[in-house]
This record gives C-alpha cells, structure tokens and sequence, in this order.
C-alpha cells in the first residue's frame, strides 16, 4: 500500500481516474437517468418530456397489471430457483463419484449453460412446434392430443420454467461440485463408524458443511433470476395474454410499445428497488471487509 | 473399492438419464439442422433415415439472410469487449489493491452491485442517452452497453486476483531496478494470467450471448448481433426450422470450442461465480 509518488503513478492515477470516470458514466449515469425518466412523461426517447412527479408511479401501481407481473414474476422466480437447486444439488451428488466415462457427461451437464438464451429459444420451441414438434407429436403418440404449448396459460409458464431450469441449472451443479470437493473425507469415515446412512450423512455432513455456500448460490440464482427478461421474452413475449408477463417485460412493454417511456421508467425503477433489497441482504451477510481481510 | 452391482447400476442409468436430459436439446438442433428439408415435415425420429450433406439449410442461411454481416458484427462487438473490459478492470483492480485510494471497498462494492443489475434498467436509459447523441443503432452502442456488464465483473474477479499475489514480488523486481511499469508488465501480468484470461473468456461469453441490450439498442438489421438477428428470421422467415437449427448451431459451435480447449479457467470462473445469468 502506498501513495501516489514517482512520475509512473501519476500516470497511473490519471489511468485510474478516467478509468472510474467512464464506469460511472456507462453505470451509474443511466441509473440515475432511469430515475429521472420515471417522474416525467414522454412518448418516445426523443419527443419532448413534461414533469409529472409521482404521477408514473401512482398509475402504475393502481394497476391490477402491474400486481399481476409482480407474482408472476414472484412464480417464476420463486419455481425456477427451487428447482435449478434441488437439480443441481442431485447432480453434483450424482457426479461426485468414481465412474468410467464420468468426464464427458461432467463436459455434457455444463453445455445447456454456455447457450446463448436466443438458442435455448429456438430449441424449446423447435421441440415444442404446434404440428412439427417433437413432443407434440410425441404427445399426441401417447393419445393425450396436441398441447397448445404457447396458448394456454399453464402450460406456457412451465414451458418457460422448464427452459430456464435447463439452462440455468448447471450453475448450481458446477458450484456444489466444486464445494462438494472442499468437505473433508474423514468427515464422512467418521459418521459413517457412527451408523449414519447415506441419507443421514446428506443431512448432516454434506448441507450443513455446504450451507453458507449455498445461501450465496440462492441469493445470486435469485437476484438474476428475477431479472431474466430475455428467456421469456423469445419464447412467449409475456403472453398468452399476459400469463407469463413479470416486472422485466412489462417495464419493456410500456416503454417500447406502449409509448410510455415514463411509465416504462417508473416500473423498471420499482423492480430496481425491490432488488436492491436482495442485493443489501446479500452485501449485509457477506461484507466486503471481511473478504479483504481474508488473506 | 469394489462396486456393488444394485448401485453400479443405478449409478449407470441416472448417469444416462443426466446426460440426456442436458444434451437431448443440443442434439436435436443439431440433427435437425442436418437433415433434408422434407424428412423435417414427416413424423420425426430419434435417428435421422439421412443426412443432408449438400448442407441445405446451412447453404440457405447464409446465402439468403444476413447472417454472416452479423456474425462478423458480433465478433467485432465480443472482441472490442474484451479490449476495453481488460484495459479499464485492470487499471481499476491493480490501483484499488496497490495504492491508497480514498473509497476503495465502496468502488469495489458498487462493482458488485452494478455487476448484479436488472439489465433492462440499464437499457432503457441507455437508449435514451445514446438516442440524444445520436449514437442508438449503432454497434459502439451496443459495445459500450455490454461494457456495462463485462467491467463490473472484470473488476471483481480480478481484484480478487490482484489482492492475493503477494507485493513483495513487485517490490524486488523494483527493488532490481525495474521501473513500475516495468515490474508491473514482467511480473504482474504473467502471474495473473489465468485470472486474465478468465476475464476474457467471460467478457466474450456475455457479449456473444447477449440478446437484451442489442435487442433494445439496434433496430436497423445491418447492425443486429447474431442473437437478435437470429431471433428476427422467426418471424420473416416464417418458421423454416431447418435454417433456424443450423442459425443456432453455428452460434453455439464457437463456444464449445472455447469450452473444450479453455474449459478449466471456465470452471474456476464458474465455481468463483463469475457469470451473470
């Protein structure tokens, strides 16, 4: 640690001034003008703005709309997270082994991840294509007729539940795999002179040794689970008539096709803020400082 | 350890159930993008009776659509991300765990925090602003918005880099007669490689992954990146899955490319949570 004293640091700290100067105009300048759009109204990006205060705010949340994607997106997130854990949890148990041929499907479990969202898409509704698709035809084989995938609301929300699970779901694995590694064998040997079954060990070796490890994995899953916009957005645009519409894509749909940039503003804003709780809880649980002081 | 046979097996079949639930979709857009077009209206099977190897679908993709404007677009993008990712996480990371900089913990934990931003909150503005420099449509609005994502998280992981390779390294090399810059390039550098390249690898995933800023940023289709490009032929292409599976493929090869030679720094970066997603 040291200041900033010969020629080089000077350069440096210039360096390091523009740096942070261009991180706060690409971040924290249109955060701040989200905000500033939230209390205006305007058209379009480029038509004039006229103040209206709170105004956004009060109409939005006097709107059924706007309480319907806020548990549609409490749903999808909620389900989404539950499952990618529990999948992933079984997974990594399920790969935490000595098998033949164990690294290709390790490689395999991790693909879904590296996917570009446009891609898990194309292929879920390739799959899911009203008279081409697999498992539609699949399902009409099994005499259960031709779902309506995309038309019927159930259906659609566990259509894009499923998606995310798959391709969000190794995240979880690969992190608990890593950590399974970290637990201590002789842990195991131990519980095991003492009775425990392989269940009894799961409970009381494996979650416990893991638990902080995996509150962290919850609440990042969370924090951007409940951001996806892009997952739902390809595969059902929100629809059928708004059954799968949460925060994300309403905020888009009000400012984009609505013209209602202010409005659009005002419910991005307010998911904002309702995420910014999460992230306080997760900055409240794992201070900086005590990553600092770690080393 | 000898292996009970009851457990061998079950520990055989849930394996294969495991791989093909995680590779039965990639599979199927690959197969499908292989196939000739009229075996694609018939009642589909698991092994295709043949494939296309004139590569129709592939051949029509590229010659009747935009594609390799915005695969090239998309390249231009992902590397001018990495570039600026590196140069301005590296400046900020070394500096925070090298010098006295007043606020340091607060630039690293509002990193973190920008790091876990809803990405629309970001595009909305963004658009605005850019829409006012008359900037919007434009592929450096797209790289600046992916910046967006790609500096926070370069930060991150390389402050944690940074923070743990020992001073004393740098202080002899100077100590030698090495200038900073000197130090900084002949023994910085090389030891936080991996922690380089990992920021690398990432900084290019997000970007050429990316669907949301490029979906709100560009509208013209000479400058849409592959994903939102590939997402608009749903729509004028009226549904040729043909060409849509090989649009998908070929997006996906480069990174399993990728994963399969830098796999390991992957992981590392996964395990150390570095990806947003």
């Amino acid at each position: 640690m040291q200041g900033f004293r010969t020629s080089s640091d000077k350069v440096l700290k210039w360096a390091f001034i523009a740096s942070v100067s261009v991180v706060l105009l690409l971040i924290l300048l249109p955060v701040l003008h989200a905000i500033q759009l939230s209390f205006y109204h305007s058209e379009s990006f480029v038509s004039n703005k006229s103040w209206v205060g709170l105004g956004n705010y009060v109409r939005i949340l006097n709107e059924i709309i706007f309480w319907k994607a806020l548990s549609v997106g409490l749903i999808f997130g909620c389900l989404t997270i539950i499952l990618q854990v529990c999948l992933g949890i079984a997974f990594a148990l399920f790969l935490d082994r000595n098998f033949p041929g164990l690294p290709i499907i390790r490689g395999l479990v991790i693909l879904p991840y590296l996917l570009p969202t446009v891609v898990v898409a194309l292929a879920f509704q390739w799959m899911l294509d009203g008279t081409l698709g697999l498992l539609t035809i699949w399902s009409e084989q099994l005499g259960l007729g031709r779902p309506s995938w995309f038309e019927n609301p159930y259906l659609a929300m566990t259509v894009v539940i499923v998606a995310s699970v798959w391709t969000w779901t190794p995240f979880v694995t690969v992190s608990f795999l890593a950590a399974l590694q970290t637990i201590p064998k002789s842990l195991y040997e131990s519980a095991k002179v003492d009775g425990a079954g392989m269940w009894s060990r799961f409970w009381h070796v494996t979650i416990p040794m893991l638990l902080p490890m995996l509150m962290v994995i919850i609440l990042l899953r969370s924090i951007w689970m409940f951001n996806k916009f892009d997952i739902i957005w390809l595969l059902t645009k929100g629809g059928p008539s708004s059954a799968t519409e949460h925060l994300p894509i309403l905020a888009y749909r009000r400012a984009f096709l609505q013209y209602d940039v202010g409005g659009g503003a005002a419910v991005a804003t307010l998911s904002f803020l309702l995420l910014s709780l999460l992230i306080l809880v997760y900055f409240y649980y794992y201070p900086l400082e005590e990553k600092e002081g770690s080393h | 350890m000898k292996v009970k046979a009851g457990p061998a097996l079950f520990t055989l079949v849930s394996l294969v159930l495991l791989g093909i639930w995680s590779f039965f979709p990639i599979y199927w857009m690959i197969i499908s993008s292989l196939r000739p077009e009229k075996e694609l209206f018939d009642v589909p099977t698991l092994i295709p009776k043949t494939i296309d190897w004139q590569f129709t679908s592939y051949k029509n993709l590229l010659e009747l659509t935009d594609y390799p404007l915005q695969f090239m677009n998309s390249i231009i993008v992902a590397l001018a991300v990495v570039v600026i990712t590196l140069i301005i996480s590296i400046i900020i990371a070394y500096v925070v765990t090298r010098y006295r900089v007043p606020g340091k913990t607060m630039i690293v934990g509002s990193m973190l925090y920008a790091y876990m931003f809803p990405p629309l909150m970001l595009a909305i503005p963004l658009l605005s602003i850019f829409a006012t420099l008359g900037l919007a449509d434009s592929l450096i609005a797209v790289v600046l918005a992916h910046c967006t994502l790609t500096i926070p998280l370069g930060v991150w992981m390389l402050w944690g880099f940074f923070k743990v390779m020992p001073f004393d390294l740098e202080e002899a090399a100077m100590v030698d007669g090495c200038s900073r810059a000197g130090a900084f390039f002949r023994v910085v550098l090389p030891l936080s490689l991996p922690g380089i390249i990992t920021v690398s690898i990432f900084s290019f995933l997000l970007s050429w992954t990316d669907y949301v800023f490029a979906f709100v940023l560009v509208s013209s289709d000479l400058n849409k990146t592959l994903p939102v490009g590939l997402a608009s032929l749903i729509g004028s292409f009226d549904a040729r899955w043909g060409e849509l599976m090989a649009g998908a493929t070929l997006i996906a090869i480069p990174l399993f490319f990728m994963f399969v030679f830098l796999g390991r720094y992957f992981i590392k970066g996964l395990a150390a949570g570095a990806i947003k997603g």
